[in-house]
């Protein structure tokens, strides 16, 4: 009688020893998710701060050449502070969004200006900014891989049971506006 | 993908254990033999027992360290550096950022050839080697393809396994061939010497020529079964999934598997590549032996397959 109380008292122990391992394991996966987002963030961080170093020297560059586009410049310089100043996820995105566009509508302008475009500087300039902008858009991809994944995780059981007790919370994605996938395309002749 | 990166670690390992015991074999066959000949008992076969043990030792720290060196240096690659073509180095850049990587060193082979390789012993040593035919050759996207194809050998340590495959192998290869001349010399000057002890002699010659024969199949079927072919294929889905775009790798192969023969390319590493570089028309014994690449046909429909007909030629 008592053998059998003292096997049923182990295999009760056995199976929580058991439980709080695999606890242990699935709050262990969580963090480590975490850091990997975290570190995701940091990537894109890098890339955004090399474009962040170069806005001005292009800006410089542009400035000695079309003394007309004032506003085109300050365009860019104000969307760039944006950007340094943003503290949240979904305003850098926008902000990031909104250096994109404004030095679109620079370059566009830099069409009219030959002498410009023939400039040394800014072609190497040009072509450093759209390695950057390729490196921003993967980075971006593999953040948003790695927040899917730890979304997903304390999202689904048993991952959201320890969400809920240990306050993990659901990331933002880093989203890019599609202008041309929002409003339809007019076309003039 | 973490089993991956297990089962390559274990596989180097067990590598190079074995290539610990076959050395300290050779080193007690060998002394063995000139205790049998000098009439020393015992003391030769236990010295180079431990001699042969010292150095393979340090020959499997110099192939974990150096033998990325060496395949470059077999290669004749150059180191390529940002300025000289911007354009392949921000698309590495790009896409090891999108994979989660370090940025790896890129070299690249002056050859009309088009192919690729990857090679070190982890993503922080990563090198990536295209030939200047593969770049002039692709498109921007087939390029790309192709070395986010390569970043995943790196990010699941395949690179790890496939160069210290070259070192070793290749350096069990050498000591074979070193012994086999050895008794082919040395007995040739026994005989002429002391015709008495060449009967034993001519045997133990046959049975080391037998071994010899025996032997280069099996380093063959060892990198066969390190290398297995299932690999390519999930570097392949990592490349599209890095990518997003699986027509490219797949236009990359279509265009690749024509013309991927490269000079500078031996057995040894051959299983490095990302297609055949020794051409698909060359079709014999030894070739097929060591032919560690799934068909191109196969990788291209199951990479089109994924695509769903964007971007399919």
């Amino acid at each position: 009688m008592l053998t059998g109380i003292i096997i049923l008292l182990l295999a009760i122990a056995a199976i929580l020893l058991m439980l709080l391992f695999a606890g242990i394991g699935i709050y262990n996966s969580i963090v480590s998710l975490r850091n990997k987002a975290d570190n995701a963030w940091h990537q894109i961080d890098v890339q955004l701060r090399k474009r962040y170093d170069l806005i001005p020297n292009l800006v410089e560059t542009v400035k000695g050449y079309a003394t007309h586009e004032k506003e085109t410049l300050q365009k860019v310089i104000n969307a760039r502070r944006l950007g340094i100043d943003a503290k949240t996820v979904t305003d850098q995105a926008k902000a990031e969004n909104m250096i994109t566009g404004t030095l679109k509508s620079l370059f566009a302008v830099s069409e009219r200006y030959p002498t410009l475009k023939a400039d040394q500087q800014f072609s190497k300039l040009m072509e450093q900014l759209n390695g950057i902008e390729s490196n921003i858009a993967y980075a971006r991809q593999f953040y948003n891989d790695m927040i899917m994944k730890f979304n997903t995780r304390i999202q689904t059981f048993p991952g959201n049971m320890f969400a809920g007790m240990f306050k993990f919370e659901k990331k933002d994605y880093f989203e890019i506006e599609k202008p041309t996938a929002r409003e339809p395309v007019k076309v003039k002749f | 993908m973490y089993e991956n990166i297990a089962s390559n670690k274990r596989k180097t390992g067990f590598l190079i254990i074995g290539f610990l015991i076959f050395i300290c074999a050779i080193g007690y066959a060998v002394g063995l033999y000139l205790d049998y000949r000098y009439g020393a008992n015992g003391g030769y076969s236990i010295v180079l027992m431990i001699f042969a043990l010292i150095i393979a030792v340090a020959v499997s720290f110099w192939s974990y360290y150096g033998s990325d060196k060496l395949v470059l240096k077999l290669t004749r690659a150059r180191q390529l550096q940002r300025d000289q073509n911007p354009k392949v180095y921000y698309m590495v850049e790009g896409l090891s950022i999108a994979a989660g990587l370090p940025m790896p060193k890129v070299y690249i082979i002056e050859d009309n050839g088009m192919n690729a390789f990857a090679t070190g012993r982890n993503p922080s040593n990563g090198i990536i080697v295209l030939t200047s035919g593969l770049i002039d050759n692709l498109s921007d996207s087939e390029l790309k393809g192709v070395i986010a194809h390569e970043l995943s050998h790196i990010k699941n340590y395949d690179i790890l396994l496939g160069t210290i495959i070259v070192a070793l192998v290749g350096m069990i290869a050498i000591i074979s061939n070193i012994i086999l001349r050895g008794f082919i010399f040395g007995g040739g000057r026994r005989k002429s010497a002391r015709s008495s002890g060449g009967g034993i002699l001519s045997i133990i010659f046959l049975i080391l020529g037998l071994i010899l024969i025996i032997i280069s199949p099996i380093i063959a079927t060892i990198i066969k079964l390190a290398i297995s072919r299932s690999r390519e294929y999930l570097a392949d889905s990592n490349s599209a999934l890095i990518t997003r775009y699986p027509a490219g790798l797949a236009n990359a192969l279509r265009k690749i598997s024509a013309r991927g023969k490269i000079k500078a390319a031996n057995n040894a590493m051959a299983h490095l590549f990302i297609a055949n570089p020794f051409g698909i028309k060359q079709k014999n014994f030894l070739s097929n032996l060591f032919n560690t690449h799934p068909p191109a046909e196969e990788r291209i429909r199951r990479l089109e397959n994924m695509a769903l007909g964007v971007g399919v030629k």
